[in-house]
This record gives structure tokens, sequence and C-alpha cells, in this order.
């Protein structure tokens, strides 16, 4: 049993199936999933915040009836910005590498970018590879590091993603400036 | 589930009864028991009832009674000190037996100086120092001096330290180090633990003396009982306990020596300093006889151990404060090892000890320079606090030196005569900005770069403003002469000139930490040159321009007076400073046009994702800069023109390597003799040197795999050429 959890699963990527919180019945699979893997102990009213509230941006990864992978999200006003945020993105190890979490991710952001957010934020352990690079090639920016983030004293990045902007207006800088560095630099 | 909505809660019967806590303005008192048993056999668990004020902050607050995991006041192995003291988990004496006495203590000695470097690590006093029932209660061994003194010791230690973070205060960091819970401190009875331990220590070095005595010296010292029974342990134990005793007795002082008005205490805080670290010596090579009395458990575990015998102390409970702790749920924390804590503390001490060896020059340059070297070993909480309140006592740089004064000495004008100027409503603002901008550079990086990245706005605002002012005083004041000693207007357009060289140099310091912190990724490394590129070259133009007039103004003092001693060396100092900028600025302009080239031939990874482009990354990036208005002009438009028709075969960036390396050839020659400095420029030199044979193998054939490297310098980055 506890071998099975560690060893790669072979499957075809069209096995995988994708839906989106569909109710009471996915909470305890989402629990389950999380409590493995994140360090930090929710209470289940944590679950139920996000779930309750925003079920549209939370989706579970099927292989098989059995829930391999699932991510919680929310949006919201924040400092005048309207803003999604990924809470918690979990693949089971043996289908890890495969695109799985990439997918759920983008799932969640094409929902997050329908309802008008302008970004999408969440914060990874600064040692968490696999998160940093797969939100990398997703275009998130590491916009600050937070010190002593998590309890065990470790930091974290806080990693954004910002949506195409609103056409740019033409700006009233002083034109001869911007000529004079510009020359400069191309010297 | 069903929301609670007011209107069910308001019509529970009111039962003031006699209520002790005042229950607010605009509310009352209700008993909740009829709605909650209403709700409990609608409720499953887990299941909730909310408000709308009910948010994230509010769900993760909530816990479960009865979990482990969450729940602090869940009853551990005690239910409280006394009954943990009751059951005899912290014997008083520890043992009948001497010598196993002898050996708890030194474990519980040395399992409190790992308590206590987690703690400076950022873990909460009440789980580590005071988790140990001796520190938590001196009282009861008031009968052990031995115990008794190292205890008071450690808590006055502990008070001292939580002084100096808490005077510092400057963000959230400093909660967890200073928040003592109601620990019980007694400063007094604390205080008097010194003595106490010089006693103590006296009467360990004579039990050395005697044991090492030849038989015909011992008779005279015969009243003297040993430490301890066994004859052969003697030697090793006094020594064990001496370097332990010495050690906090050193630490204690070398902090109360820091805390001196003035730097006045640095030069007896240096000597303790140094007993501190040799006694940390002694203490390594203790380990191998305590170890060689303990029965042997492995030796791979004895490197994770918390005691230098390998052995678990007796009386320490983390748990014991856990309700002290709550609301954060009780986490298990990881103590350090004690070989870590020792390496812990030797780096500490080697932090302050540069601190103390600071030369308090009334000199801004100094004191920036200074400020970024210390960063680069990673200082802790302690000796960053320790810093700031060296550089900012009273609103004063070292407590001395009023930011005027050290604006004036920056520009080499005399500000002695225009007695009004220290009270100019420009200089006041100044005074300010500048406190706060040497608070934020002690503090730690991360939170240092987005301090940094808001205060540019505070800056640039300033700047502003008081360009228009100091304008339209010179227009009116054009008539004045200035020969009537008021030479005001002139000190502040002086200054004026040189706000916007800091402005410059914070914007610099933000870019070069995103580096440090790790919040660049290759892919975006052309956007952060080009932008570094750009604040560097008006850095230089800013700083050279203050050189200029710093020189003027010397050489028209000294032709007035041949008495005038020039201080050359600082002279030498900011030009050579200033061509060091310069050699940068020709690095990143050469780093910008080469990466862009190997972008532009498809040799480098573009940053492109499926929902934004890199004109989204750049605005997050620089963000903060642009609303400072640095540069004044469309950033993103700039850079793409200037980057996006960068090839390897017309190629600036060859020149560019080529004029930074001839740069740092003659700065080398002048931090001749800064081994820091001279690393760096040396670095540099490297980056260049290594970056212009890239290039010309990269020409020479596009086949080639090229990574970019911080081999040589941390943050100019070096091209890597491999044959795929
Ligand atoms: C992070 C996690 C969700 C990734 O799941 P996954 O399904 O393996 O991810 P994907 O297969 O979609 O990976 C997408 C890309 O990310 C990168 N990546 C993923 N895991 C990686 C790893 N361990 N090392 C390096 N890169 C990795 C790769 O670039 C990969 O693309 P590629 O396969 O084309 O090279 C999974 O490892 C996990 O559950 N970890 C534990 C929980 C966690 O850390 N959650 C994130 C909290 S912010």
């Amino acid at each position: 049993m506890e071998k099975s959890i560690e060893e790669k699963e072979e499957f075809d990527e069209s096995e995988i199936e994708y839906t989106s919180y569909a109710g009471e019945h996915h909470l305890p699979l989402i629990m389950s999933l999380v409590d493995q893997e994140l360090s930090e102990p929710y209470s289940i009213f944590t679950y139920r915040y996000f779930v309750y509230l925003w079920p549209q941006l939370c989706f579970l990864a099927f292989h098989k009836g059995r829930c391999i992978g699932t991510i919680v999200c929310k949006m919201g006003e924040h400092r005048q910005t309207y803003r999604g945020y990924i809470a918690m993105l979990v693949v089971i190890k043996p289908y890890r590498g495969r695109g799985i979490a990439s997918e759920l991710v983008t799932r969640s952001i094409k929902v997050m970018m329908e309802s008008g957010c302008e970004e999408v934020t969440l914060e990874a352990e600064v040692d968490n590879k696999g998160a940093l690079a797969l939100y990398g090639r997703l275009g998130f920016i590491r916009a600050k590091r937070l010190h002593h983030y998590y309890l065990n004293g470790m930091d974290a990045f806080r990693l954004k993603l910002l949506f195409p902007l609103k056409p740019r207006l033409p700006q009233i800088a002083s034109q001869d400036q911007t000529q004079q560095e510009q020359e400069n630099f191309t010297a | 589930m069903q929301p609670v909505r007011e209107e069910e809660s308001s019509s529970i019967q009111n039962d003031p009864g006699n209520c002790s806590i005042p229950s607010g303005d605009s509310s009352v008192w209700a008993d909740v028991s009829p709605l909650l048993s209403a709700a409990c056999t609608d409720l499953q668990e887990g299941e909730l009832i909310h408000g709308d004020n009910f948010n994230l902050f509010a769900a993760m607050s909530a816990l479960e009674i009865m979990d482990p995991k969450m729940d602090s006041g869940m009853v551990s192995a005690f239910y409280s000190i006394d009954e943990a003291i009751e059951s005899g988990f912290a014997p008083v004496p520890i043992s009948s037996d001497k010598t196993v006495n002898v050996e708890s203590i030194i474990d519980i000695m040395d399992h409190l100086l790992v308590c206590e470097a987690t703690w400076h690590m950022g873990h909460s006093l009440a789980q580590t120092v005071f988790s140990c029932i001796y520190v938590l209660r001196p009282e009861r061994t008031s009968s052990q001096a031995l115990l008794h003194s190292y205890c008071r010791v450690i808590r006055a230690t502990c008070r001292a330290v939580v002084s100096v973070v808490s005077d510092a205060r400057t963000n959230e960091e400093e909660d967890l180090l200073t928040m003592t819970y109601g620990l019980p401190f007694n400063g007094d009875e604390d205080a008097k633990g010194l003595l106490l331990l010089n006693a103590v220590e006296e009467t360990i070095c004579r039990q050395l003396r005697a044991c090492k005595a030849t038989s015909a010296k011992r008779r005279l010292l015969e009243e003297l009982e040993p430490l301890q029974t066994n004859p052969h342990l003697e030697e090793g134990f006094c020594k064990a306990l001496l370097c332990r005793i010495r050690f906090r007795k050193h630490f204690l002082h070398a902090l109360n020596c820091m805390r001196r008005p003035q730097g006045r205490g640095h030069e007896l805080a240096r000597k303790h300093i140094a007993s501190c670290i040799s006694e940390l010596q002694s203490l390594l090579e203790s380990a191998e006889f305590l170890r060689s009395n303990t029965v042997n458990n492995g030796e791979t575990e004895i490197e994770e151990r918390t005691t230098a015998s390998g052995r678990q102390p007796i009386g320490f409970d983390s748990t014991l404060n856990k309700r002290l702790s709550a609301p954060t749920p009780p986490r298990a924390i990881k103590l350090l090892s004690w070989k870590k804590a020792i390496d812990y503390f030797v780096k500490l001490l080697h932090n302050l000890d540069q601190i103390c060896a600071f030369s308090l020059e009334p000199d801004l340059d100094f004191v920036l320079q200074f400020v970024i070297q210390f960063h680069k070993s990673r200082p802790d909480l302690v000796s960053r606090a320790h810093l700031q309140l060296l550089l900012v006592q009273d609103g004063k740089l070292y407590g001395r030196d009023t930011f005027l004064t050290i604006c004036a000495r920056l520009l080499a004008i005399d500000v002695s005569k225009n007695h009004g100027l220290h009270l100019n409503e420009y200089i006041l603002q100044l005074n300010q900005l500048m406190i706060n901008l040497l608070k934020i550079l002690c503090a730690n990086t991360p939170w240092q770069r987005r301090k940094l990245g808001k205060i540019l706005n505070d800056w640039s605002i300033f700047n502003v403003q008081m360009g228009i002012n100091v304008g339209q005083l010179m227009q009116q004041d054009t008539s004045r002469s200035q020969k009537n000693g008021d030479r005001s207007l002139f000190i502040l357009n002086h200054v004026y000139g040189w706000i916007e060289e800091q402005i410059h140099w914070v914007a610099l310091r933000f870019l070069v930490l995103g580096f440090e912190l790790d919040l660049y990724s290759p892919s975006e490394y052309c956007m952060v040159y080009w932008y570094m590129y750009i604040i560097l070259w008006k850095l230089h133009e800013k700083a050279r321009l203050r050189v200029l007039i710093v020189v003027h103004s010397e050489e028209r003092k000294a032709k007035r007076n041949k008495e005038y001693s020039r201080d050359m060396a600082r002279e030498d100092r900011i030009s050579l400073w200033v061509l060091l900028i310069q050699c940068q600025t020709s690095l990143t302009q050469g780093l910008t046009l080469m990466i862009a080239a190997l972008r532009n031939e498809g040799m480098c990874l573009k940053s492109q994702g499926p929902f934004n482009t890199e004109n989204e990354k750049f605005t997050q990036h620089f963000e903060l800069l642009q609303k400072a208005s640095l540069p004044e002009y469309d950033a993103y438009e700039s850079f793409s023109k200037s980057t996006a028709h960068a090839s390897l075969d017309f190629l600036p960036a060859y020149e560019c390597f080529r004029d930074a390396q001839k740069m740092a050839k003659d700065i080398k020659v002048g931090y001749a003799n800064d081994p820091d400095k001279l690393a760096e420029v040396r670095g540099i030199e490297q980056v260049a040197e290594h970056n212009v044979i890239a290039v010309n193998l990269l020409c020479q054939d596009r086949s080639l795999k090229v990574s970019l490297e911080f081999t040589h310098h941390p943050y100019f980055a070096t091209a890597i050429v491999r044959r795929s």
C-alpha cells in the first residue's frame, strides 16, 4: 500500500478526466489529497470557505474513478484590483510530470480571466522547484520574497500573473530625454 | 447550510446577569445556548454557520477542538508547570550523585544554547529557552549556585536581546522574537546572576587548579571540595563548565557594551566578542570528553543531538507554555543541533564584531557601502537590530551627526554658519527620509526590497516638490549676493541635486536585491540588465557631477587657506566609486545587448506564456520604479526598441565588455588594500572577460549551447558556452 504511492503509474493522458467542484461528495477527496501533501493543517472550515464561495474555480482530476489531483482557488477585490488567488494545488506522486497540474491551473486561470480578474497570485515555498517551474512556464513572475513565511521558517515567493494590459496611453514624457538616453544606449 | 441572520440572533433572551466583561457600546450580552443547541441538531460535523463577514482569516483561525494539530489548550505531558515540578520532572538537585549532577547541568547548558539560537532564528521564546523549568522558575534552584546563576544570566541575556530587537523594531519579523507572552522576567534578580556566576567561575577555577596540582600543594587546598566525586573526571568537567560559563559572561557583557550610546562601548565589546569566540572553540573541544562518558548510541546521530554529550537534557518540555503561545496553533518546532547552534553563534559574533569594528565616519557614502557589505553574509535579526540602533540614534547618524551635516559633507560644503537651515522644512523632511532609509537597509532583505520599492515614490515626490520650490527661490534671489554669509539657498540647491543621485542609488539597490532574492528567471535577465543599465547610467552621471563639485570646492578651500588639509583619501574613495559605477554601466549594457542578441537569434529562451507577454512581466517587475518616474519616459517601449535589433554580427556588446574589463583593471589598483572590494571588482572583471570570449565563440558557431550562470559574480551573469 505504502509503495504504490511512490511508484509511477502507467496511464494515457486521455484517461484523465477533469471536473469542476460538484458538491459535498468532492470535499473529502480534496481534503485527503491536500492533507497528504501540504504541511500546514487546514481546518475543514478553510476548505469550505473556498469551495462554497468559488466552486467554479475548484477542479479535480480523476483516473479510473480515483481522485489524483485538485486545485482550490478564490477571487475578489484586493487594493483596487480584482484578482484571483490559487490556494492549493496537488497532484499525487504517481501521476506527476505528465501535465496534470498544468491542466488544472490552466482551467482555473481561464475561469478567473473570464470573470474579469486582472491578475492571479499565489505563494510557493522557495525550494518547491516543481511548482516554481510550472508557474513560470505559465507566465507567473516572482514578485516578492516573503521572509519566514511558513511556520517552519522557510521563505516563500509571491508569484503573480498579470493579464494583458489595456491599450497603452501615449506617454507625456519629456521627449528629448528619451532620445538622449536611447541614443546613448545603442551607441 | 443556513447562514445566521441578525433577526434570529437578536430574538434570544437578554440576560445581563453579572457579567464582568463589558459588552461594548452598541451590543449586549446574550445567551447563545438555545441557538447552539438548535444548531447542533441541524448541523453535521464540519458544517458551519457563518455571517457575511466570515473571511479567509476567520476560516483559517477556526480551531478544531481536541485536534492535537490545532488545539493548543489540549493537555499534553503536563497540565501546568507546577504539575511538572510535583511529578519530579525537574528535580533540585538534579541528582544526589554529584558527578551525575554536573553532567546533567552541562547537558542543560548545551540544550539552552541550542534553544537560544533557535529562538534567534525565529521561533518563540516560550517554546525554546523558556521550555526549561529551571529557567522558568529560577527561585527553586537558589541553593544550587551553578545552575541558578547560569539560568539567571540566560534570562538576563534574553532580556537584552529582546530589548535591542524591540527598540529597533521596523517590521513584523521582530514580533516573534520580542513576544514574551507574559513570561516571567525579573530584571533585578537576573542582573545579579552575573555576580553569582563570577563567584561560581572563581570556585571552579580553584577546583581545576586543585585537581591538577601535585600532592604537596594539594594539601594546602584541602579545604576545597572537588566539583564532583570521580577524580579522573574532575579536570574534564571543570574545563567543560568553565568555557560554558565564560561564554555566557562575555556574551552578556558584549551585548551590554554594544548598547552604549554613539558606539562608545565598541572597543570593549570587541574584546568580549573575541573571548566568546575562543570559548566556543573550547566548547567544541570539550565534546570529546563529554561524549566519552556516555554510552555510545550511534555516531551518526550525534550530529543531530542538542548536547555535546549526546544525552537528552533534564527539565525541558516545549509544550509547557503552549497555552501562552495561543492563538497560534501548537506547532512542534525543530531545534538546531548543538553543532549548528555553535556555528550560529560564531556567525552572530562575527557580525557583531563587524559592527563594532566599523569606524563611525560621518560619511554617508561610507555608511551605505558598509551596510551593503554587511548584508553579504546574511546577518540575522539580532545583529541587524544592533546595526540599526548604532546607525540611527535620536534622529542622528550614530546619535551624533545630523543629516544636514552629513549631506553637507557629501558635497563638501560648510553649513556651520547657516543656523536656520536645520529648521528648513525640506531639510527636516530629508532627515526623516534618511532615517527611514537607514532603518530599512538594516531589515531583512526580502522586506527591505519591498520597502525600498515603496519609498522610491516618497523620495521622488519630495524631490519634485523641492525642485520646484528651490527653483522659485533661486529666481527671486538672484539679486542677493552670496557673500553675506547665508548660503542656505546655494546649499539647498546642491542637496536637491544630490537627492536625485540618492534616488537612483535606492533604485539600483532595489534591482540588485532581486538577484539576491532569486526573483528573476533567466528569461527576464535581459529586461533586468537593461533597467540596471538605465539606472546606473543616470547614477553615474549624478555621482560624477558631485565628485566634480567636491573636488572643486576642496581645491578652493585649499587655495584660500594654506593650512587647510584636504581629505585626499576621501576624494579618491568617491572617485573610485564613481569609476566602479561606470564600469558596471558598461557591463550591464553589454549583458543586455548580448542576451538580446541571443534571444533574437533564437539561442536563448524567450519568455512567452499562454496568458500574457513580456510586456506584462516588465510592468510587474518595474512597476514601482516607473511610478517614481525612473526613467521619466515609457521604459518598455524604449527597452523593446533598443533590444529589438541586437544581433551577434553587429556587436557593441563586445566593446562594452572590453570597456568594463579595462576599467575594472584600473579600479583594482585603487582597491588594493580592501579585500572585499577587490574581490567584487575581480568578479566583475572576470564576467567581462569570459563574456568577451563567449561572444567571440558564439559569433563563429551558432550551434553552440549557451546558458547564463553566476559563477563569477552574484548578479552579473557569465555566458557559459557548450558544444551540444
Ligand atoms: C507541484 C505539482 C502540483 C506539479 O504537478 P505535475 O502534475 O507534476 O505538474 P506538471 O506535470 O503539470 O508540470 C508542468 C511543468 O512543471 C515543471 N515541473 C513539474 N514538476 C517539476 C519538478 N519536480 N522539477 C522540475 N520541474 C517540474 C516542468 O517544467 C513541467 O513541464 P514539462 O513536464 O513539460 O517539463 C506536484 O508536484 C505536487 O502536487 N506537489 C506537492 C504539492 C505542491 O507543492 N503544491 C504546490 C503548492 S504552491
